[in-house]
């Protein structure tokens, strides 16, 4: 890996520079299968769907900018030409646990297949059966206009040797089924640290900033540190104003949740059972406090490949 | 002396009217930031009594109805030239103008529902309500605000 590629992945995750704003799921026919449940706690629709363009829901298309280029989301779609149709659920699970397409290439981690991962065997059968009964809508992907370090799909192979442990979550027997439930969510599903975690100079996850915050998020936006933090965090929160703020998107001083965010708990986050938001906010507050205050950056560094 | 009263009535009305005249964008931009804060202040304390993290039911008519009072118009603290300063209002308040007037009637029309199903006293409608006028409140924000942290 190059000094430059180094120094660009210190501006931003992989994820972070995604602007996902205004895409709006419709809600749930009627009571979700278990599939659906876990598509609306995995944000699929945001990312796989152009809503500013008018998109078809998750026919692809949807331009993510980061600094190393710019991804469009392929269609997901059961189209046997121009999405998935033809896919096998072994092809889908691959692409889910391992990060691989079908010919066995390696897909960028702006797919959050390194949260995805950590799905159970269980969720992602029936998230595939899900995805099956989605519409097909015939729209052909768009290839990624990316810059040149980044167009190998080799070189994300070294970046999963340093960075990709694949493999379903492992439940902590010393914890409560509660909280197993809430790190299920958090780290796999809904993959919270995708945007919540600082990476560090080579665009892994700083195991020592969990959750911590990053002021390096899309269109100068600032992302929280959600540790439990007094002061720079969220440990002035009780349990139930989490809970809140996961299932409304309610700030406990009555504003509002805005930015990304209030995509993740519009499309997804809402539709969960109380006892799920209750988990994720009870796998929270047990996390290490980190303390990382968050500003506005003062000027967006551009990298010299601008 | 009758004409100074005048002269003095005068003097005051061009005060009255030229402080009118002047009202800077950074005022009225303070003025609208506080009535919002003041309107999430009973939001949020409305969701600790709707949610039933506190037992202060008797004040929940009270909360509604001065969320009520205080989102009877919203787009009336969006004047034209208040786009600049230290806002996070974003130019599309202006540029989609009748979209964002959309959004105003919403929270007004969401703030009414809301004090007729508080006087109702069902727990459930009320957890919706609440809800719906949230709701008003965060897509009006994802639309035209931008935060400036
Ligand atoms: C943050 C944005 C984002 C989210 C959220 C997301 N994806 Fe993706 N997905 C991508 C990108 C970008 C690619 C292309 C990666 C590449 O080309 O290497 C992709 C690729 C895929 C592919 C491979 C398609 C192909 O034609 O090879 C599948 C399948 C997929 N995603 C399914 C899903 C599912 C299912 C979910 C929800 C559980 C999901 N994605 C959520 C961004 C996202
Ligand atoms: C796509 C990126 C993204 C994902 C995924 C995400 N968040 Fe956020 N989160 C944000 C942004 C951006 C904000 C700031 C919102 C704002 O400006 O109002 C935020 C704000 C928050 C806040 C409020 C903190 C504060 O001090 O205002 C909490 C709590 C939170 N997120 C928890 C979570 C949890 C729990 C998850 C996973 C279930 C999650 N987030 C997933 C981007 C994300
Ligand atoms: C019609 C659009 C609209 C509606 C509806 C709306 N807001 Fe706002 N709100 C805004 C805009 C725009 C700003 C940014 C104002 C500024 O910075 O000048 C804002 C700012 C805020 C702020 C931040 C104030 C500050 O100190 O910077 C809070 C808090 C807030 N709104 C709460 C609410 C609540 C609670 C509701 C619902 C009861 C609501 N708003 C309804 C448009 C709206």
């Amino acid at each position: 890996m190059t000094g430059a590629f180094a120094r660009t992945l210190v501006a931003t995750g992989w994820l972070l520079a995604a602007p996902l704003l205004l895409a709006a799921d419709p809600p749930p026919s009627g009571p979700m299968s278990p599939g659906e449940y876990i598509y609306r706690a995995s944000g699929c629709y945001g990312c796989h769907t152009d809503e500013k363009g008018g998109g078809k829901p998750l026919a692809g298309g949807h331009a993510l900018k980061t600094d190393f280029g710019t991804f469009y989301t392929p269609n997901i779609t059961p189209d046997p030409d121009t999405g998935i149709g033809k896919w096998t659920e072994q092809d889908f699970i691959r692409a889910m646990r391992e990060g691989r397409s079908p010919a066995g290439d390696h897909y960028y981690p702006s797919f959050p297949y390194p949260s995805y991962t950590k799905l159970t065997d269980d969720d992602l059968r029936a998230l595939w059966q899900f995805l099956k009964t989605r519409p097909a809508v015939k729209q052909a992907n768009k290839p990624h206009d990316l810059k040149f370090f980044a167009r190998a799909r080799t070189f994300v192979g070294s970046w999963k040797a340093l960075y990709f442990k694949p493999g379903a979550y492992q439940p902590d027997p010393g914890r409560s089924a509660v909280w197993n439930r809430g790190a299920y969510l958090a780290e796999g599903a809904a993959h919270c640290g995708e945007c919540h975690t600082p990476r560090s100079a080579l665009g892994g996850i700083k195991s020592d900033m969990h959750f911590a915050g990053s002021k390096d998020g899309p269109d100068g936006s600032v992302i929280p540190n959600i540790t439990p933090d007094r002061n720079t965090g969220i440990g002035k929160w009780s349990k139930g104003d989490l809970v809140t703020y996961l299932e409304m998107g309610l700030m406990p001083d009555g504003d509002s949740a805005g930015d990304l965010m209030a995509e993740v708990i519009d499309n997804g986050l809402r539709y969960l059972k109380k006892e799920d938001l209750v988990a994720i906010a009870d796998y929270m507050q047990s996390l290490p406090a980190v303390e990382h205050a968050v500003h506005k950056p003062k000027k967006k560094q551009r990298s010299e490949f601008d | 002396m009758k004409m100074q009263h005048s002269l003095f009535a005068l003097a005051v009305a061009t005060l009255v009217a030229g402080a009118a005249v002047a009202a800077e964008p950074e005022d009225i931009i303070k003025y609208r930031k506080n009535v919002m804060k003041a309107t999430a202040g009973h939001m949020g304390a409305t969701a600790a009594i709707v949610t039933g993290k506190v037992d202060y039911k008797g004040d929940l008519a009270d909360h509604a109805k001065a969320i009520q009072a205080l989102t009877k118009d919203t787009a009336a603290l969006f004047p034209k030239d208040s786009d600049f300063g230290d806002t996070e209002a974003l130019d599309a308040v202006w540029k989609k103008n009748a979209e964002f007037k959309k959004h105003a009637q919403q929270v007004k029309a969401k703030a009414d529902a809301f004090v007729k199903v508080v006087a109702t006293n069902d727990k459930a409608k009320i957890a919706n309500g609440f809800k719906e006028l949230n709701d008003s409140c965060k897509s009006c924000h994802k639309e035209f605000r931008k935060e400036q942290k």
